[in-house]
């Protein structure tokens, strides 16, 4: 059956992880996506761990390749006038065009939405930058832990009895390019019916606040200033993350929680401790978060003689939520996300085989697939220039020539 | 831009987010929920210490209608399924035996309705071996990768303090759906789209989770810095406490990033620093971008590095968070304040970009976040109604709905 974006074909001038996930997600359901970097100065992304076999190098970083996988890829030198006119042609041959420089940058290129759209009125160009294009923080610079920290994230991890430690990586990189595309399949399913083209501004500061909704109303509603809270939960308790037994010298833990009084009894029993399930002091939600560091330490002790994976499946026997906290081993082995096709491994020109994350949704009928590692620097600028925008061999020579795609 | 569909949403606080963004692109969402209401009512945080509205539900179910039907009763049921006839897209995070048991489940009400794009929410996915698995936000955050590498020195991993796992799970529900939506187009026919959790957080580690698949045998770069290693500057390799700083006000962001990437921004800092005398001219002249050479090298020892530190530290520690912002735009740094929900309350920034819609809750007029992006020319995201109250437009959702003929894709 044919792939649902299979019509759609996409530019993506982005960057890092935020723009790239974007173009990623509509290349796994059958759009046609040409990323364009420059080697010149090389992504950051290529720069990042996880790198295969642990070697640092351009074409060996696993970030890079889980957000590019399924696309085409060329180098174009931004800098010369002839690398901005194949860009031209690319924005005039795309249905979507996304890009993540600093706000501003595509204009001095003359490349911004106006100047595009004056050759391709129907085309919609998503923007994504850490706090949109305009207003007084347009300007900042930076990566999405500068995102996480004017979005509240920063302040909300972390033990209270400690300085906050913010979350893990630059978290509002996994928040935006979501709402992001969300937006910009809207705009194409109201392209599909109108025609019309559109400019997406997203910002990763308002994306990430976004996900804090609920706290940021509660300081409007009553002044409310959420706290970080070490593990703890506002409501369940016990709620918390647990030592195991050490495996292959390294360290395991499990999550686990109880939701209400009858899960907190049997997760008692689990235990062996009959004598905290019939606690009456322990008895409703509201009692045990007052006795939380009693229960945590009891939990602990309970856990830290047994495997991970042996108190998560004695938990979920009994209907508790529990799962050890899952290591890059683990991922790779869930039998879960298996049976999903989540872990995908795709042939690579350098490394022979390279592995991906799969489409994050499953669709029944059509369903995603990624159909190609993330391209190597400059690996497709043969096919893009010749077979989609139909340069004639010469010039293409010539911009070999004169330097303009690296 | 989505204002010809229709979205009958039967989720709980697990699954709430998805159609609050369908609905701010224009969507129909009509909540469906049981006489007793949907439990994303109560799910904190909820003010008056627990007897009071539930924020959450009054963030993410703002810009849907509300239809209260009793789904225990034939006539209730009756009635659900037939205004999921007249729906584009059904959505749910209920379980699979609740649906099933009231012929809510998407292989019955696809079989009646072809054209519907039915999407399930869930902590593992619709099937598999842990589809049955209890869960809860921090159980799903363990699964899905985030949790693991997250670690403040000796203590166990850590997650964000407020739940995160589902919104991320959610939003992805969106987006599937709607690519379910256009190729519908095509074919005339809906499909199940499948959300799990648990596949949606790899994301949001960074690529961490494929770590150990392609042969990186140091997963634990994140905590232990490895000399030379990350030249990407983006810090994210770097322990957090080594990027936090006090402030005359607060708490700021700020990683001293080196080597090619973005060394340049820490040469950005310090010539700062000079400019205002806070910094000995001998480290004031380093390069971070040939820096990791020169430690490398043992010219510069962790001495220095100490000393650089404790310059940065202490010119912070005369700042406030806002002269921290404005520095870091004046003068192209890395470096952020920290903000709670006070601070996001005040920020110019979100209030000249229309960020906010205000809606009331209990009587109390609330500012929320609204605009989850702008877009050009046409009507913009955002919220255009408050969550609705229990049954609030059960009769006008009937009527509106029930009286045009079903959706033929």
């Amino acid at each position: 059956m044919t792939r649902p974006l299979a019509d759609l074909k996409v530019l993506d001038l982005s960057w890092v992880v935020a723009g790239p996930l974007i173009g990623r997600a509509l290349a796994d359901f059958g759009a046609q996506v040409v990323r364009v970097e420059s080697s010149r100065r090389v992504e950051t992304a290529r720069l990042m761990q996880p790198f295969h076999r642990g070697e640092a190098g351009v074409e060996n970083s696993a970030l890079y390749g889980n957000c590019n996988a399924g696309k085409l890829g060329m180098t174009v030198d931004l800098k010369t006038e002839e690398g901005r006119g194949i860009v031209r042609d690319l924005a005039r041959w795309a249905d979507v065009v996304v890009e993540s420089f600093s706000p501003g940058q595509m204009a001095k290129w003359g490349l911004d939405y106006a100047e595009l759209a004056r050759d391709n009125p129907s085309l919609i160009m998503l923007s994504t930058s850490i706090a949109g294009q305009s207003g007084p923080w347009a300007a900042l610079a930076g990566y999405g832990n500068v995102g996480a920290s004017l979005s509240g994230f920063q302040n909300l991890v972390g033990w209270e009895d400690r300085q906050p430690m913010g979350p893990f990586g630059p978290y509002t990189d996994y928040v935006g390019p979501r709402l992001a595309l969300v937006t910009l399949l809207a705009a194409v399913e109201h392209r599909r019916r109108t025609g019309q083209g559109r400019h997406i501004d997203v910002a990763q500061v308002e994306a990430g606040i976004f996900f804090l909704s609920p706290q940021v109303a509660h300081h409007g509603f009553d002044g409310t200033v959420a706290r970080r809270r070490g593990n703890r939960d506002e409501v369940f308790a016990p709620h918390g993350v647990y030592p195991c037994l050490a495996e292959d010298g390294r360290d395991r833990f499990v999550a686990l929680a109880a939701r209400d009084d009858a899960e907190w009894v049997r997760l008692a029993e689990a235990m062996g401790r009959a004598d905290l399930a019939e606690r009456a002091d322990l008895r409703t939600a509201e009692q045990r978060r007052a006795r939380a560091d009693l229960l945590d330490e009891q939990i602990a002790r309970w856990t830290s003689g047994r495997r991970a994976e042996d108190v998560e499946r004695c938990l979920q026997a009994v209907g508790v939520p529990a799962h050890r906290s899952a290591s890059s081993a683990d991922f790779v082995a869930d039998e879960q996300l298996a049976h999903r096709g989540h872990v995908v491994r795709l042939p690579h020109p350098l490394h022979g085989e390279t592995v991906v994350e799969g489409p994050r949704y499953l669709l029944s009928d059509t369903p995603g697939e990624v159909t190609r590692a993330a391209p190597t620097l400059g690996q497709d600028n043969e096919y893009v220039l010749r077979d989609i925008l139909g340069y004639p061999a010469e010039r293409i020579a010539q911009l070999v020539k004169d330097g303009v795609l690296v | 831009m989505l204002e010809h569909l229709r979205v009958l949403d039967l989720t709980d606080e697990r699954g709430l987010l998805c159609g609050r963004l369908l609905a701010d692109l224009g969507a129909d969402v009509v909540q469906l929920e049981p006489l007793t209401g949907s439990g994303a009512r109560s799910a904190p945080p909820t003010a008056h210490g627990g007897t009071g509205p539930s924020m959450f539900w009054e963030t993410f179910a703002a810009n849907k209608r509300g239809v209260a039907l009793d789904l225990d009763s034939d006539e209730g049921l009756a009635a659900a399924r037939e205004l999921a006839g007249r729906a584009d897209i059904v959505v749910t995070s209920l379980p699979a035996a609740w649906l099933r048991e009231r012929g809510l489940d998407p292989d019955t009400l696809r079989a009646a309705h072809p054209h519907l794009v039915y999407t399930v929410i869930s902590a593992f996915g619709w099937s598999g071996p842990k589809a049955d698995y209890a869960d809860c936000d921090l159980v799903v955050w363990a699964a899905g990768g985030p949790l693991d590498p997250h670690r403040d020195e000796e203590r166990p991993p850590l997650r964000i303090s407020v739940p995160q796992a589902f919104l991320h799970a959610s939003a992805d529900a969106a987006a599937g759906a709607l690519i379910a939506v256009l190729g519908r187009a095509a074919t005339g026919r809906g499909q199940v789209v499948d959300v799990s959790a648990q596949a949606s957080l790899g994301t949001a580690t960074l690529a961490r989770v494929l770590a150990h698949a392609v042969g990186d045998a140091q997963p634990e770069w994140h905590r232990q810095p490895v000399a030379g290693k990350d030249q990407s500057g983006s810090g994210a390799a770097t322990p957090n406490r080594l990027k936090k700083w006090r402030c005359a006000d607060g708490m700021v962001e700020l990683h001293l990033s080196m080597g090619p990437a973005s060394g340049e921004f820490t040469n950005r800092l310090f010539a700062w620093l000079r400019s205002e005398g806070a910094v000995s001219d001998r480290i004031a002249a380093w390069d971070w971008k040939t820096l990791p050479q020169r430690i490398a090298a043992g010219e510069i020892t962790d001495a220095d590095l100490d000393e650089a530190r404790a310059a940065v530290g202490g010119f912070l520690a005369t700042l406030t968070k806002e002269q921290v912002l404005q520095a870091a735009m004046e003068h192209r740094l890395l470096c952020m304040a920290i903000y709670d929900m006070g601070d996001i309350a005040a920020s110019p920034h979100l209030a000249e970009r229309d960020y906010w819609a205000q809606v009331d809750i209990d009587g109390v007029a609330v500012r929320i976040p609204s605009a989850i992006a702008r877009v050009g020319g046409g009507a913009q995201p955002g919220v255009r109604r408050r969550a609705p109250r229990l049954g609030e437009h059960t009769a006008e959702v009937l009527a509106d709905w029930l009286t045009t003929t079903e959706v033929n894709g």
